[in-house]
């Protein structure tokens, strides 16, 4: 146990098989699109019904609690930037940093956690428990390819709702930030609202809504990948759900300081 | 009831192609020289294997015997190398992905365990292949679908959903969803397993009724000596990782090899394991 060189082994072959993982997220992501754009070659088009029903239960089925938190957001960044802000005498420009943050930063990833956490699990969760009833081996068996019917409607879905329900939450956070500060500083609404619009520029509306689109497809794939490597019955399927959340939060935050980073260079 | 199972077998001797008529007809699987390994230990030795239009081919052997890696190997859910696998008459390693997805048409696979989507009704799982890989009507779909799962003796459950069938039923709408498509070729992993025998022997009836009514060859997994000896026209049989015999029933149930014997009559071999070697095995070393 307490053998270095046992440990560095055991890192090493964790890396490996994190390489592995990589390599095969890589090829699941090309085959959905390949599927998605010629499936109808094969007469197996990507099912637009499958499509939308995923849109439903990924994107529209989270709006009240996406609202819920986009608003808590809006109401403790606007806390926090006035209580700051007011040390300095500075809480008339508490708009600036609210639109700033709440577009660029807050928005996608709160959005992110939240979809990993409510359909990058369910995504796991389905997979898992199709792969150990041998689901996806039919699928295989009967001509119909298991990454087209399965995996490329979600990522579809996660690919188009990610970017609205960020939209929404900056919609959402900023309204409710903006209530706050115009009535702690005894400001027009819309007096609030026009400074917001002023300072933000489309590119900062553009950078939020793309991590947002990289990270549903991050979610996607996490979920779809620990999905299919379930192994053991019920036992495996709790843990691979428990792992793609994980790994899907951790990549999210990690891709947004990469993104964040090389934006700004 | 020993009665029963008798004349029914004896009507099956009766319906029976010779062997000469068999030897005739065209094969609809060649297997040459198939070998697989997990990771470092060999599970499949050499298997040639054929099986003939409109046959019965039973494969039976042990646990662990490799009868379900053959079956996977058959049905391209591994790959067929090395060696090789053809498939009514395609070779399976040389199609295109556009040529497989349509051989994968032209067969039939019934799980051991079912496998039927558990979100959909046993309707739906019948007509999954048909709304998939098909441009039919809906109201056709629901014809065909209904068809075949009258001809399983399931009409009038195919509202239910998977989780609310008895074993047998999950066996027969799995069969159901396997022929919807009219296969030539279908292949059953163990349907008698888990059922008593008054449910199996309707199955077997139902494999049998497949055969004669819509003339598909079909391979069967069992464990089930008694209802190889009911269905099968030739039966294989596997001993870890090598085909011991493939022949007619006749000819595999007078086999003179020990070991035939001992895998029909369900006899232990426990008298070659050396006392020793066994207690190091429990030692767990
Ligand atoms: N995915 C796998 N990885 C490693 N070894 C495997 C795997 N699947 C099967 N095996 C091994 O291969 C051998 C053959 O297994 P197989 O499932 O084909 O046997 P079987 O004849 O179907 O047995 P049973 O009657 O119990 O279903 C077994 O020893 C098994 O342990
Ligand atoms: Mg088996």
């Amino acid at each position: 146990m307490a053998n270095p060189a046992k440990i560095f082994e055991t890192i090493g072959r964790r890396t490996v098989a994190g390489l592995d993982e990589m390599g095969y997220a890589a090829a699941i992501f090309f085959e959905a699109i390949y599927w998605t754009l010629a499936g109808w070659r094969y007469r197996q088009p990507v099912r637009v019904t499958a499509t939308f029903a995923a849109m439903m239960q990924f994107g529209v089925a989270a709006l009240p609690i996406a609202t819920l938190l986009a608003a808590t957001i809006g109401l403790m960044l606007a806390i926090q930037s006035l209580y700051s802000l007011g040390l300095f005498g500075a809480e008339h420009y508490a708009y600036i940093g609210i639109a700033l943050s709440v577009v660029r930063e807050f928005s996608p990833m709160i959005m992110g956690i939240l979809i990993a956490g409510r359909s990058g699990s369910a995504i796991a969760a389905k997979l898992a428990t199709m792969s150990i009833n041998q689901e996806v081996d039919a699928l295989q068996v009967m001509g119909i390819n298991p990454v087209r019917f399965l995996v490329s409607p979600v990522l579809i879905a996660l690919v188009l709702m990610m970017p609205c329900l960020a939209m929404w939450a900056n919609l959402v956070s900023i309204l409710a930030a903006g209530l706050y500060v115009s009535a702690e500083l005894n400001q027009s609404f819309g007096a609030y609202l026009n400074d917001t619009i002023e300072v933000l520029k489309t590119g900062d509306v553009w950078h939020g809504l793309g991590k947002a689109t990289l990270f549903g497809i991050i979610i996607a794939l996490v979920g779809v990948i620990n999905g299919s490597m379930v192994q053991g019955g019920a036992e495996g399927v709790g843990k691979v759900t428990t792992r793609s959340v994980v790994i899907s939060i951790t990549l999210i935050v990690v891709a947004d300081m990469i993104f964040a980073y090389m934006t700004t260079q | 009831m020993t009665n029963q199972t008798l004349t029914a077998e004896a009507v099956n001797q009766a319906n029976r192609p010779s062997a000469e008529d068999i030897a005739a007809r065209r094969k609809v699987i060649e297997v040459d020289h198939l070998d697989w390994s997990f990771g470092p230990r060999q599970v499949l030795f050499d298997i040639n294997l054929d099986v003939r239009e409109g046959e019965i081919m039973v494969i039976m052997g042990g646990s662990g015997s490799g009868k379900t890696t053959l079956l996977r190997h058959l049905v391209g859910l591994m790959p067929p190398l090395p060696g090789k696998i053809k498939l009514l008459g395609k070779d399976m390693g040389a199609l295109s992905r556009m040529q497989l997805l349509d051989l994968k048409r032209r067969i039939g696979v019934a799980f051991q365990f079912g496998a039927l989507f558990s979100s959909m009704s046993v309707s739906e799982n019948v007509k999954l292949p048909l709304r998939e890989l098909t441009d039919l009507e809906e109201r056709t779909m629901d014809i065909m679908a209904n068809m075949k799962l009258e001809v399983c003796n399931l009409s009038g459950f195919g509202h239910l959903m998977p989780s609310d069938l008895s074993g047998g039923m999950m066996k027969r709408a799995s069969i159901a969803r396997a022929i919807v498509m009219d296969p030539k070729l279908i292949f059953l992993d163990e349907p008698s397993s888990g059922l008593d025998p008054v449910v199996s022997s309707a199955l077997d009836d139902l494999i049998l009724k497949l055969r004669d009514a819509m003339d598909i060859s079909v391979v069967v997994v069992s464990h089930d000596v008694e209802s190889a000896y009911k269905i099968a026209d030739r039966i294989t049989i596997l001993d870890k990782g090598q085909i011991l015999i493939s022949d007619r029933v006749d000819a595999v149930r007078n086999s003179a090899n020990e070991r035939v014997q001992n895998l029909l009559h369900r006899r232990s071999e426990q008298a070659e394991i050396d006392p020793t070697e066994y207690l190091r095995r429990l030692a767990g070393d």
